[in-house]
């Protein structure tokens, strides 16, 4: 292939560049004409799609929300945000309020780690559940992946200070191998915390 | 048109990764589970038959000197559509695919092919060769994701074959990536040069 490839690149374009504004205008004109399409293709596919894509995303928030904390609804706070929370409910049972459940976002060791963290009234975790990451399969997953992993999160406070990494008082074993996960994760629930922390 | 050249080709004198080292970054990131390295093959080889196809349909309209923009436009077109299709029809395949997907566009496999073979050939003989080319590419990423998965992590496809504590974590990360590519495109240029050689 190379020999081939290498002997087609090397011979001239069909016609010389020529500064013929009629060519200049075809050239331009077809690429233009390339992308209009491209674009009205994706334009279509998207009006398809966005409906049932923003369902499903919604459904897995929701899944994510219950499981970290079991509530009859969840109200959308509004007011400003510290930064790696993208947005915060306030999760009532029987009428009354019951906990808050955090969604956060926080740079693992490949990318974000989106994650939901539900906190009781006492500024507890009652449950840590990711709902996107882009860790590296069978290191980083053996953090965001495991629930049981996750679940030593469960009871931690802020009441000694931030949770730290395999040091310190407030203390989260991570997974050995796979630390950037482990601190990522760490600090989506630090972010929880201190979102829930100030409100209360 | 030649199927059973191409398929050889394509499976070995000119395996894509093995023979002309293309879409190395993406084979090196994703070999460490059987289940990755399907799911990419899978993926590349679907794009690369559509976008050969619709290469080789528009050889005639695209100007030569705008052609490698044309390309791309054509092919992150293409992969944002399947991509966009997955999320929304199929959520647990894009669930599983997410992080692929878009590096998918910039995987060299796929302009090469392109520049190559779909603009001088017609859409059949394209469509043929995006199949083999992607046999190719997917039966090597399978062999050394199998090589990594059970040397590294002790498993093959998530079925654990010996304890954890036996596995060599070296291969599971970027390192053993390399090793493992390099020694297998060792292997196969002695097993070529000896069945040359038989031959003759």
């Amino acid at each position: 292939m190379s020999k081939q490839t290498q002997e087609a690149a090397a011979k001239p374009p069909k016609a010389p560049l020529s500064i013929e504004p009629r060519y200049i205008v075809w050239l331009v004109g077809t690429l233009t004409g390339i992308c209009l399409v491209v674009s009205l293709l994706l334009g279509v596919v998207n009006q398809v799609t966005k409906p049932r894509i923003d369902a499903i995303q919604k459904a897995k928030m929701e899944a994510a929300m219950a499981q970290v904390f079991p509530a009859d609804e969840y109200i959308a706070w509004e007011g400003s945000l510290p930064s790696h929370v993208s947005a915060l409910y306030l999760a009532r049972s029987g009428g009354a309020d019951a906990g808050w459940v955090a969604e956060t976002s926080t740079s693992g060791s490949q990318g974000i780690i989106k994650m939901m963290v539900g906190v009781d009234l006492e500024g507890k975790v009652t449950g840590v559940s990711v709902v996107k990451h882009s860790e590296t399969p069978n290191i980083g997953t053996k953090v965001v992946d495991d629930q049981s992993v996750l679940e030593r999160f469960t009871g931690m406070s802020h009441a000694d200070g931030e949770i730290t990494v395999n040091s310190g008082s407030n203390r989260f074993d991570g997974v050995s191998g796979a630390t950037y996960s482990s601190k990522g994760v760490a600090a989506g629930v630090n972010a929880a915390l201190a979102a829930v922390g100030e409100l209360s | 048109m030649n199927i059973g050249k191409q398929l050889k080709e394509g499976l070995l004198t000119q395996n894509p990764v093995l023979v002309q080292l293309l879409g190395m970054c993406s084979t090196l990131a994703i070999t460490t589970t059987v289940a990755n390295g399907i799911g990419m093959g899978l993926s590349v080889t679907i794009i690369l038959t559509l976008s050969n196809i619709f290469i080789s349909l528009l050889r005639k309209v695209i100007p030569a000197q705008v052609r490698i923009a044309a390309y791309i436009v054509v092919i992150a077109g293409f992969v944002t559509m399947v991509d966009l299709l997955l999320q929304a029809f199929f959520p647990d395949i894009a669930e599983s695919l997410g992080v692929f997907i878009p590096l998918i566009v910039v995987n060299c496999i796929i302009l090469a092919r392109a520049e190559s073979f779909a603009s001088k050939n017609r859409p059949l003989a394209a469509a043929v060769d995006g199949i083999c080319q992607g046999m190719g590419y997917t039966l090597v990423l399978v062999i050394m994701s199998a090589i990594r998965e059970l040397l590294g992590a002790g498993t093959l496809n998530g079925v654990r074959m010996f304890p954890a504590e036996y596995a060599v974590q070296m291969l599971a990360l970027p390192v053993g990536g390399f090793l493992t590519l390099g020694f297998l495109i060792a292997l196969f240029q002695w097993a070529q040069s000896k069945a040359g050689k038989g031959g003759k």
